[in-house]
């Protein structure tokens, strides 16, 4: 457990029951010492994960407005706004670990402006049609659920906290999604078809939301360092077979056909075969170079300069307030 | 004796103590107590509510620090509970549907059994 | 006087001037709550977002309630009502349907912060005196909703009235682009606060109270936020200059809105969705 970065002997020590400590399952807090490494793993992590759920919202709510029902209306917008709050408590989560590098709110917004700050590549792609709200409801929804119960014993207290509130609603996301889709499987040839074409459209998207198996597929991957600092428990890899395991006999009892025609489960080696996505695209899109990326940004652009007068304004009365 | 004691009554200030039990637990309102200041207030809040559990993290915050819903205005905190399309409870139904096409509901046990991670 | 049941009518013109009336109360819940859910994420900032949100989702929850009130009169289902209803047919004040600003909701949304504080500001304060006066309802089960309704209210008028007061009493800036929104909901405000052609007919069967008296009523609960403010309200009643949306006038901006939140409804009304 000796890390060569600590020529330092105090430091090396502070290593060492930082090591213990989340190896017997203890939590950090935000106040307590922690690796540099540890930290910027986390920062980068948490406020990615946190700023994709804020743009993870938009897909979905181009249809909210459209949304067939009062009920599905009443649905997806408690849905969408689940996932604005998610954005929250993970994003006050990273702005904690940010504060000691005098960071805020404002920056993380700037960062993901600029192209600094990446989102999740799923949230690049486009929303077709009111099945492909469902389709994200339902998969998209389903593959972030495998990633976030996968950290939900994060060494990270902070973290761990969050993911807990998340993941329990995460259960309505999931049904919520399924409903949508239940309605569309059983319904009119119209609806059927949207819906496969939905499926068509978005696995590769769903395939790619795991992450490159091994940092050679892309050229860089933080799994190593999340896995060893307790952060996750699994890699991307296992994370993907995990989703095809729950989902693969879903998808298909609904009467949907998978876009792959090779993937299959070899029952020798408990492994899934798939044909493996484009990675270059991967790499394409979560560069902000995605069928949506441009317009989404500028979405988030406008919202945050149009309405920057209100924050200064009571940003500035608050200093009145308090004088 | 002096009766000069001009500031003997700002001593009392209050503070409303919180504290968690675990790590991964929340800050829970326990008591309030009197002391001058937070630092001191810091220094007897485990012994006055806490001396017989464990305790992993403490916050004192003064009273007056905290905005509070004014008991006139405790009606904003109402709602209606007409709210099936954001609970669980709305989405029932698909157990059935699940079933009849040979599937497993995922419920709030299933999903969070994922927590425990895969293959290890 | 006191009706249990819509099975209890027997007046038509009663019936009539009821169905009037929750045309009007959906109507209005429905439009403003479609124009909230266009919001949803493009808020001032992502707190904002998630506790406007819940009020939207009360406020559609509302509609809903008015709108299955008409149902049991026979008028259609409330997905019905909602979504298939041509634009003439529509009864809300022409103030709520229009656009939260300049663009759309997926393209250039130059959405107004002041303009919808103030709008919903305005709004929740008309609706408090109007549920207020329901609860004494002829018709029971409008008096009942009324009553259910009220209470869930009381936060939507409070956080609306917090955003008005404190944005006006802010920076220059922010004082003027409210004074400005202020002025141009004030104009067209009037007919949120109307009744419609049969307003003396619902008074006389008791299903709601006169006109008059709630609009002194509504000037009164304005007016105390504006003084709160240390601001100043616009002198006299407000008007109706682009027309008046109970007697089924409006706007170019409902049919947008109608045309979005009817898009998936209209690929099949038969359908289950």
């Amino acid at each position: 457990m000796v890390d060569a970065t600590y020529d330092n002997q105090v430091d090396q020590q502070k290593y060492q029951q930082f090591m213990e400590k989340i190896e017997a399952g203890g939590k950090i807090e935000a106040d307590d010492w922690m690796p540099d490494d540890y930290r910027n793993a986390l920062i980068k992590l948490i406020s990615m994960h946190g700023i994709s759920e804020i743009m993870g919202a938009l897909p979905e709510k181009e249809w909210t407005p459209k949304a067939p029902s009062l009920h599905r209306k009443l649905g997806i917008m408690a849905k969408v706004q689940d996932e604005m709050g998610h954005g929250q408590l993970l994003l006050r989560v990273a702005e904690d670990l940010m504060a000691p590098l005098g960071k805020n709110r404002e920056d993380i917004m700037e960062d993901l402006l600029s192209g600094r700050l990446k989102f999740h590549n799923v949230f690049h792609m486009e929303t077709k049609t009111w099945a492909d709200a469902g389709i994200v409801g339902w998969l998209v929804d389903g593959a972030a659920i495998i990633t976030q119960t996968n950290m939900l014993d994060s060494s990270y207290g902070p973290y761990a906290r969050a993911l807990k509130r998340i993941c329990a609603e995460e259960v309505f996301h999931a049904q919520h999604g399924e409903a949508i889709i239940m309605a569309l499987a059983e319904g009119t040839d119209q609806q059927k078809e949207l819906i496969q074409e939905a499926l068509n459209r978005w696995w590769p998207a769903l395939l790619m939301f795991f992450g490159p198996a091994s940092a050679n597929t892309t050229g860089s991957s933080k799994q190593d360092t999340t896995i060893k600092y307790k952060i996750r428990k699994n890699t991307n890899e296992e994370l993907r077979q995990h989703f095809f395991t729950k989902y693969v006999p879903r998808i298909l009892s609904l009467g949907l056909t998978i876009p792959d025609e090779t993937i299959r489960y070899d029952e020798e080696n408990e492994t899934w075969i798939y044909q493996q996505p484009d990675w270059n695209e991967f790499k394409q899109i979560i560069s902000n170079n995605g069928p949506r990326s441009k317009e989404r940004l500028q979405l988030r652009r406008i919202s945050h300069e149009n309405n920057a007068w209100v924050r200064e304004a009571l940003g500035a009365r608050r200093n009145i307030s308090a004088v | 004796m002096d009766t000069n004691r001009e500031n003997i009554d700002l001593f009392y200030e209050e503070f409303v103590v919180f504290s968690k039990k675990n790590p991964n637990g929340h800050m829970t309102e326990q008591y309030t107590l009197l002391a001058p200041n937070a630092e001191l207030a810091l220094m007897m809040a485990q012994e006055n509510f806490m001396r017989r559990e464990p305790v992993s993290d403490l916050w004192v915050v003064k009273r007056s620090d905290i905005t509070a819903v004014k008991p006139e205005d405790r009606e904003m905190l109402y709602r209606l509970d007409n709210k099936d399309y954001r609970n669980t409870k709305g989405y029932g139904y698909l157990k059935k549907k699940w079933r009849e096409k040979e599937q497993e509901m995922f419920d709030e046990k299933e999903i969070l059994s994922w927590a425990k991670g895969v293959g290890k | 006087m006191s009706i249990k049941s819509a099975g209890e009518i027997t007046d038509q013109a009663y019936k009539q001037v009821l169905a009037e009336l929750l045309y009007q109360l959906g109507d209005d819940d429905f439009v403003l709550s479609f124009r909230g859910s266009e919001w949803l994420g493009l808020c001032p900032h992502i707190e904002e977002d998630v506790a406007f949100s819940s009020i939207t989702q009360n406020t559609m929850g509302h509609a809903t309630m008015y709108y299955k009130l008409l149902e049991e009169l026979g008028e259609g289902t409330a997905d019905e009502l909602a979504h298939a209803r041509p634009k003439e047919e529509r009864k809300n004040a022409v103030i709520l349907e229009e656009k939260n600003g300049e663009g759309g909701y997926m393209d250039e949304p130059r959405y107004d912060w002041a303009f919808t504080v103030v709008r919903n500001y305005f709004y929740e304060a008309a609706k408090k005196v109007r549920i207020d006066s329901l609860k004494q309802s002829s018709y029971s089960p409008l008096a009942n909703v009324a009553k259910s309704i009220g209470r869930e209210q009381y936060f939507h008028l409070k956080h609306w009235e917090v955003w008005f007061t404190q944005l006006l009493s802010s920076t220059p800036e922010a004082a003027e682009r409210m004074n400005i929104q202020v002025e141009r909901v004030w104009q067209d405000f009037g007919d949120v606060l109307s009744l419609g052609p049969s307003g003396e007919k619902m008074a006389e069967f008791e299903l709601i109270g006169d006109e008059k008296t709630l609009t002194e009523q509504w000037l009164k609960q304005v007016g105390s936020a504006f003084k709160a403010a240390g601001a100043v309200m616009p002198e006299g009643a407000p008007g109706a200059v682009s027309g008046n949306g109970r007697e089924g006038f409006h706007t170019e901006d409902l049919t947008q809105a109608l045309d979005t939140l009817g898009e998936v409804y209209n690929l099949d009304r038969a359908a289950a969705w």
